[in-house]
């Protein structure tokens, strides 16, 4: 039976073909679209797979780019059981590398505490060092950086050379590679040379890492740390920072985080608390990141703090709707690819009428012939599916490598497996419908239309 | 073998009612050549398709081998072409798609085909003379060739009876006696019943049964037991 199905797609192989090629295509841009979710989340897996540590930064910012708050807490947090180092971070975006303007990919410049740095068990870019050494203690005060690999393949730099960025002469003395997208983004320097260059309130840090001691279970430490800091009131973060935050060259960037914090915001429990300094319409961020006891009965938490399942968790969130509106996308294709099955399956069943009636007449039953006919349309199916997503495959590479700083798309083999069982089905389910309109003839009427 | 009491068989074309067939009556006996005659339609494909179970009588009964047809569910209906009726078209309808030993075996193909039926399948198209033309498809046999592909594949179930509809019509008088001797030989050879429709009176023998139809009715019967 099969092996009769492949001749009868065979003897009509151009409109065969051009039905694989519509399945194909339909398939590769499913595969293509799920891949952007999947990388993702694959990167996301990648970046806070190698986050051991915790972060507390500005309740509502998205990320600490966008956060403030004041650096004096860091003592503070010091003194909580289970907390053993504690390293104050400063991040700012980068606007020039070598007098050229950096749009996309957007790039760093993060200033770390040295000394509380170096005593980390667990150093994310100081184990990623590849080439040259990570910062130490002589590097404090200095122009020296370490970069990424893709910062110095970027502007084919190496370790002893130059780089200019924000208009200041860094010494490369390291490269790492993390892997990731997120993280592959960092120019490290020591946190007072970054807070000059970018002019960063004294007072404030963007955030601190957190290392545990490992006697606190790390659920109960981070509910110990949002307790200590109940009641205070600080600025929380508003999406409208941004503008002041990111200087004004990103869009995409601001789009992107904006939808992050939608999306984090979403599952949030959290009520920013009232920054009176922003009810005034002021913005500037430094003088609104003191702390300040609250009078209020409200008790929020003036911090908020994230551990790496944090913020994967978040961010599943944020995949899960994105894959929602890929769907969406993908199905105006499936749709499309779906009605070309239909029509070539019914063009393929009225022309073989006489077939039908004649198989029918030497007793083949209206289940053999519907068998036949989805038999047929299910291997358009599944070729269709096997190519779909060998031709997406092939797209993802192509864009991964062109793309390399930029994107990173990610088709598991779940995803190509549901592809071709996707692809599957809708060939059985487009073959259904010309295969039920044969049984509706006596086998005589089928042969009397020939 | 053959029965057919008072059978009728109404055709609806638009709104119009074609009586293709009015209260016939007839038999067919078991093992020998039947003829049905008669001008274009009196009804003579018709009576022979509802003796195939390939449609359903208006009305009247139809008893093949003292079982009616009309008692006959769609897969029981399905069983008995499948297995005791072997048809023969006009046109040959052969599968293009097919070769010559697959147009043979077509019948089983959704059941799976045995070594057995595969073997015996060869044998008969080597019987019928294509011996060498297996692997051939129909556009690449000739009318009385692909004729006797049809013929074989009607024989491989060993059927009750044959059904054949203008089986020379679109032969020439040469190809057409060859094809009628092979049916001969076969059917004796396979012990088979054949019901055979046609215009041309030429292959008919003195000991063939007889039937002959003018508009829906029987006009003759000459039935030599």
């Amino acid at each position: 039976m099969l092996k009769f199905a492949i001749r009868n797609l065979l003897s009509r192989s151009v409109r065969s073909l051009l039905c694989l090629m519509g399945l194909t295509i339909a398939i590769a841009g499913m595969v293509g679209l799920f891949s952007i979710a999947g990388g993702l989340e694959e990167t996301v897996s990648q970046t806070f797979g190698r986050i051991k540590g915790i972060v507390a930064m500005q309740p509502g910012a998205p990320i600490p780019l966008f956060s403030r708050i004041p650096r004096s807490w860091g003592e503070e947090i010091g003194e909580i059981s289970g907390i053993a180092i504690v390293n104050p971070e400063i991040w700012s975006r980068v606007n020039m590398i070598e007098d050229k303007p950096v749009i996309s990919p957007p790039r760093f410049l993060f200033g770390t505490e040295l000394p509380s740095r170096l005593q980390l068990k667990h150093g994310i870019y100081r184990d990623a060092i590849y080439d040259g050494r990570f910062l130490s203690l002589e590097d404090q005060g200095t122009l020296n950086t370490v970069v990424s690999r893709q910062i110095a393949e970027q502007h084919h730099k190496q370790v002893g050379d130059i780089i200019s960025v924000n208009g200041q002469a860094m010494t490369i003395v390291g490269l790492y590679e993390c892997g990731s997208m997120l993280l592959d983004v960092a120019i490290i320097l020591d946190i007072d040379v970054v807070r000059d260059i970018t002019r960063f309130d004294p007072n404030s840090v963007s955030c601190f890492y957190l290392e545990q001691s490992g006697e606190v279970n790390n659920d109960l430490l981070v509910k110990n740390i949002k307790d200590h800091f109940r009641g205070r009131e600080l600025a929380s973060w508003q999406p409208a920072s941004l503008a002041l935050a990111n200087s004004s060259q990103s869009n995409i960037l601001k789009d992107f985080v904006n939808a992050i914090d939608q999306s984090l915001k979403g599952s949030s429990d959290k009520t920013p608390v009232e920054d009176k300094a922003n009810a005034k319409g002021k913005q500037n961020q430094s003088t609104d990141a003191d702390a300040k006891i609250a009078e209020s009965d409200q008790q929020q938490s003036a911090l908020e703090v994230r551990s790496a399942a944090d913020w994967g968790e978040r961010l599943e969130t944020f995949t899960a709707d994105l894959d929602i509106f890929l769907g969406l996308m993908t199905g105006i294709g499936v749709l499309i690819a779906m009605l070309s099955i239909i029509n070539t399956m019914l063009m393929s069943v009225m022309e073989r009428i006489v077939d039908f009636g004649i198989l029918k007449a030497n007793g083949w039953s209206n289940r053999d012939v519907m068998l036949l006919i989805t038999a047929e349309s299910s291997l358009l199916g599944v070729f269709g599916g096997i190519l779909g997503c060998i031709l997406g495959l092939i797209a993802i590479v192509i864009v991964n490598w062109k793309f390399v700083n930029q994107v990173h798309l990610y088709a598991s083999p779940g995803l190509l497996l549901f592809g071709v069982v996707f692809s599957t089905l809708l060939g059985i389910s487009g073959g259904l419908y010309p295969a039920w309109w044969t049984t509706r003839m006596t086998p005589i009427d089928a042969i009397r239309r020939g | 073998m053959i029965e057919v009491r008072d059978v009728a068989k109404i055709h609806q074309s638009g709104e119009t009612e074609v009586h293709a067939l009015q209260g016939v009556s007839c038999h067919f006996p078991g093992q020998r050549f039947s003829f049905i005659l008669g001008p274009s339609g009196s009804g003579k494909s018709t009576l022979l398709y509802l003796l195939g179970a390939l449609d359903v009588p208006s009305a009247g009964e139809i008893f093949v081998q003292n079982r009616s047809l009309s008692t006959l569910n769609n897969n029981e209906r399905d069983t008995y072409r499948r297995e005791k009726v072997g048809f023969v078209f006009q046109n040959f309808n052969l599968l293009k798609n097919l070769n010559a030993l697959e147009n043979v075996l077509a019948p089983y193909l959704p059941l799976g085909v045995s070594t057995e039926q595969k073997k015996q399948a060869e044998e008969l198209l080597k019987q019928v003379g294509l011996g060498h033309r297996i692997t051939h498809r129909p556009s690449q046999l000739s009318g009385g060739e692909q004729q006797r592909v049809a013929i074989a594949r009607a024989l491989l179930k060993r059927p009750l009876l044959i059904l054949a509809d203008e089986p020379t019509g679109e032969l020439d008088t040469k190809t057409g006696e060859e094809i009628f001797h092979c049916l001969r030989d076969m059917s004796e050879q396979y012990k088979t019943t054949v019901v055979i429709v046609t215009h041309d009176e030429r292959y008919i023998r003195e000991t063939d049964n007889i039937l002959r139809l003018r508009d829906g009715k029987i006009a003759e019967e000459i039935v030599d037991q």
